[in-house]
């Protein structure tokens, strides 16, 4: 079963596509929970979800915009995509009839 | 991120490895922080990777299992070698320096042997066992040393003496980094040869029971040649990255 903030990571590498690295993961992680992510969780956690097989990584291209300097491209791997769908699962099944679902259903209709 | 703040941050990532560097230091400029808050960053991450490393055994092994122990007896050592030194050449009598004060060269040829074949097995172990973590077990290791020297004044020699054991050991652990390669017969010589060398100064009544702990590095170091033996067939230690790998597919 995945950590909260390994699942974060997953599924904002998973929305980035093509495009996920350690600076575009993190910003998209900001956004969504609007809290700080250290680098030092960033990489450490990609560490160890590379070493479960959930995710690949590798050196990318270097850009002016980064002084030149090489990214560390993600990718998540069929692996990932199930942990990461038996976590949402695992969260939907365990929130129902949870009050503040209900609220926000009973706001929304 | 300011012009003296950058290459503070630059000089920090030094402490972390070539590609995750590129990459760190590649996200701050693109993220467009703070040089506190990029040093913030990358601090935090040497220390997680450095808390990251102490989850496995092998650098407890290395500091607390071998650095710690061997540097404060071999301080003891390197002390009392020196003592048996100035008494045999310069006729200079310290009575509470080694077991029996009654060395001759024979005795005082076999303790230099020792210290020198402990300090190397040691610094090999250390070296090899956890390499990223040497700064540590070379911290714990001359620790006593300089518990020692702030605490007891040395009138009688030099205070350089504690210091003997440093250069064997300092090349035991260089070679060890450099994956010097010991072969299963050369572990086994080494071993037997203190095994023999303290037998005997034991048998004299010259060696502190305690020094029998300064053995086990040297039959580490057979165990893992044959170890690495039986598994890789090269019969030495550490095996290539090539032979690790083959085994690991197994």
């Amino acid at each position: 079963m995945l950590g909260e903030f390994e699942y974060l990571l997953i599924t904002a590498a998973s929305g980035l596509g093509e495009n996920a690295y350690g600076a575009a993961i993190r910003e998209e992680i900001e956004a969504s929970t609007e809290r700080r992510c250290s680098m030092g969780a960033l990489y450490t956690t990609i560490d160890r979800l590379e070493a479960k097989g959930l995710l690949k990584t590798w050196m990318g291209e270097a850009t002016p915009q980064r002084g030149g300097r090489a990214k560390r491209m993600v990718r998540v791997t069929s692996k990932g995509v199930h942990a990461a769908k038996d976590f949402y699962d695992a969260v939907m099944r365990v929130s129902r009839g949870a009050s503040w679902v209900e609220n926000r259903i009973g706001n929304a209709s | 991120m300011n012009g003296i703040g950058w290459p503070l941050v630059e000089l920090s990532s030094k402490l972390l490895e070539r590609d995750e560097r590129e990459a760190v230091l590649g996200d701050l400029l693109e993220s467009n922080e703070s040089a506190w808050q990029g040093l913030l960053d990358v601090f935090g991450l040497v220390l997680r990777r450095e808390a990251g490393l102490w989850k496995a055994s092998r650098p407890w092994l290395a500091g607390f299992g071998v650095a710690l122990p061997s540097g404060f007896l071999l301080m003891g050592v390197s002390l009392s070698v020196s003592c048996t030194y100035q008494r045999l050449i310069n006729h200079k009598v310290y009575d509470c320096w080694w077991p029996t004060g009654h060395e001759g060269f024979p005795l005082l040829l076999c303790h230099t042997l020792l210290l020198i074949t402990w300090s190397w097995a040691g610094g090999y172990v250390v070296g090899t066992v956890s390499r990223r973590t040497l700064w540590v077990s070379a911290a714990l290791s001359l620790l006593p040393l300089f518990t020692y020297l702030c605490t007891f004044r040395l009138e009688t020699v030099s205070r350089l003496c504690l210091f003997l054991f440093l250069l064997p050991a300092t090349l035991g652990v260089r070679q060890g980094m450099r994956n010097a390669r010991v072969s299963f017969r050369l572990a086994s010589l080494l071993a037997l040869t203190i095994t023999v060398l303290m037998i005997s100064a034991w048998s004299s009544k010259a060696l502190w029971i305690f020094n029998w702990g300064l053995i086990w590095p040297a039959w580490y170091l057979v165990a893992a040649t044959w170890r690495s033996g039986q598994e890789g067939r090269t019969g030495s230690w550490p095996i290539d990255h090539a032979t690790y790998t083959r085994v690991s597919l197994r």
